[in-house]
């Protein structure tokens, strides 16, 4: 592969245009030996990834209280947000069973909570630090090596324009002035595939795979907003203070004048074929 | 005796489908999985690769439904050879222990899986299954309630301290279960109407009210519902016949009255599109309709 040739071609290619808008044929061999290779090792790397992924997994173990209180804390958003299907005595016996001022269960029950930062958990510690090693390591690594492999030459264009502010970051290593920013090198074609065959992932291997990264990526940021476990008793407090704000509609209060406003549906109601066996 | 793919002339493809759909809907037609599931893992077990581990679990169950336990056995065996030391596995076997009354050895299994692991809801589940099989009711009403306060989401839970109360008599908590599944589920017509039904059984003014409420809810969310039909027309006819009624709410309830009775002539005219039949099942509905009429006392 000599990729000094692909150079000249490109160079040869610029300067029988106009200088305006330089239209530039790449060699077909940039197709046979560039894209498709690199299509091809994103890939792989993300299948073995997620293998690898499956093997280095820990089991997480949940304890009864933990289980116990994300069950309650569902039970009570239920209440908040159906309560108005259940009689009022009964709605308001629940929210009092939750709320009560002296011994409500969310009042009441105050659980001993160990902030899980990565200093006091050692799990946690090895989550962050698989986590790491399985995802950023090999991108930063290929993404690197790509870009020492595949370099001096621009490997696509980019169906939109983009400013000149894009040309550093996506033509590493060319260093053409006049370039337009369209024309991308082969590490942001390698970039564009991680996050483009996130579909094809999920078509060969199933949802919910570990070679996804986007999604470990969103999750990773979502998690510090949440942060759930962690704050039980802040997740009482916000339960406690949102029940005590339902009031309680019946939805039932109506009920009997809007239903014989008209006659029922009876349509199909009795069909004449009848199931036989099992088939 | 003729295999199933003969008898239906099917696939062992469609075979496992149906197996499949039964699985998902949570059917309990004991004996037709026992008679497609049999077939499939003697005949077809190499083809259907990694489904064979569940289908022989389904077609396990079944087969201790079916008192079938040579079947039983041979699913289970094949389970413990691939999966060993599986809790689910051993639920399995605790399973089998129970359908052949040997209470003791699988209580002490479902013990040892919870040993091994406390939040297992199935062998908790199980062991509540043994005392309520031994014919301990109250046991079993109290191990659920404790096992209820750990995992107040489990639906299947609720339903059955529903029907233990039930069985007890004991109607304002069998209520209280049913109120935490209308509100998990508040467009499932059916606990709607067994919420009213348990509700027209209590008695009482306030609660006739509410089973008519209740009925009427089933009703709207499921047109065809004939027993909320039945229940709504009982309810207000039992209002509106009481004494205690004011003279506005005897009429209003009269009124609902007189709508599911017509609702009532209505379906069973459509059930026998103008036969012969239909002429006496009609006549048959008015004066069962007549006779239950509650007079007043």
């Amino acid at each position: 592969m000599n990729f000094q040739g692909f150079i000249h071609l490109i160079f040869l290619s610029i300067s029988h245009r106009p200088m305006a808008e330089p239209e530039l044929l790449l060699d077909s061999n940039i197709r046979l030996w560039v894209i498709l290779p690199i299509v091809f090792i994103t890939f792989l790397v993300g299948v073995i990834r997620h293998y690898v992924s499956i093997l280095l997994q820990s089991d997480k173990k949940l304890t009864l209280e933990q289980v116990s209180d994300s069950q309650v804390l569902i039970r009570s958003r239920i209440l908040r947000e159906n309560g108005k299907y259940i009689p009022k005595q009964s709605f308001l016996m629940r929210k009092f069973f939750f709320n009560n001022q002296d011994d409500g269960f969310f009042k009441k029950t105050k659980r001993k909570v160990i902030p899980p930062s990565p200093m006091t958990d050692p799990s946690m510690l090895t989550d962050m630090i698989k986590g790491n090693v399985t995802n950023v390591l090999p991108m930063l690594l290929i993404g690197g090596w790509i870009n020492w492999t595949f370099s001096g030459f621009v490997t696509t264009k980019v169906p939109f324009p983009l400013t000149l502010r894009f040309k550093p970051m996506l033509q590493q290593g060319i260093e053409l002035l006049t370039l337009d920013a369209s024309w991308v090198s082969s590490a942001s074609w390698y970039f564009l595939n991680v996050f483009g065959l996130r579909s094809m992932y999920s078509l060969i291997l199933g949802q919910d795979n570990g070679a996804d990264q986007s999604r470990i990526m969103q999750e990773q940021m979502s998690g510090a907003a949440m942060a759930m476990p962690a704050d039980t008793n802040k997740a009482f407090k916000a339960e406690w203070e949102a029940l005590e704000l339902t009031d309680h509609q019946w939805a039932l209060e109506g009920l009997e004048e809007e239903l014989m406003s008209k006659d029922l549906d009876l349509d199909n109601m009795f069909s004449s074929e009848l199931p036989t066996g099992i088939f | 005796m003729a295999s199933v793919s003969d008898m239906y002339d099917v696939t062992w493809e469609e075979m496992r489908d149906k197996l499949r759909k039964w699985r998902d809907e949570n059917y309990r037609n004991s004996e037709q999985i026992v008679e497609v599931g049999e077939e499939l893992i003697q005949e077809h077990a190499s083809k259907l690769g990694d489904d064979v581990w569940i289908i022989y679990e389904q077609v396990m169950i079944a087969a201790l439904d079916c008192s079938r336990d040579d079947l039983a056995t041979t699913c289970l065996h094949e389970l413990q050879k691939q999966f060993q030391g599986s809790h689910r596995v051993k639920r399995l076997a605790g399973m089998r222990l129970e359908a052949l009354e040997r209470y003791d050895e699988a209580f002490k299994m479902y013990n040892d899986i919870l040993q091994d692991d406390s939040t297992n809801t199935a062998a908790r589940k199980r062991k509540i299954a043994i005392l309520k099989a031994q014919g301990k009711s109250t046991e079993a009403i109290r191990e659920l309630n404790e096992y209820l306060e750990q995992f107040v989401g489990d639906q299947e839970a609720w339903h059955e301290l529903a029907e233990l109360y039930i069985n007890e008599h004991d109607y304002a908590k069998a209520a209280f279960s049913l109120e935490e599944l209308m509100m998990t589920n508040p467009h499932n017509h059916l606990y709607c109407e067994q919420y009213a039904e348990v509700k027209y059984t209590q008695g009482g003014i306030e609660n006739l009210e509410l089973s008519r409420k209740y009925f009427a809810q089933a009703l709207k969310l499921n047109n065809r519902n004939m027993r909320a039909l039945f229940g709504l027309y009982m309810s207000a006819s039992h209002i509106g016949a009481s004494p205690k009624a004011s003279a506005k709410v005897k009429k209003d309830n009269v009124k609902y009255a007189a709508w599911a009775a017509s609702q009532i002539n209505r379906a069973y005219q459509l059930a026998g599109h103008g036969t012969k039949e239909t002429k006496c099942s009609l006549k048959a509905v008015e004066e069962m309709l007549e006779s239950m009429q509650i007079m007043p006392s």
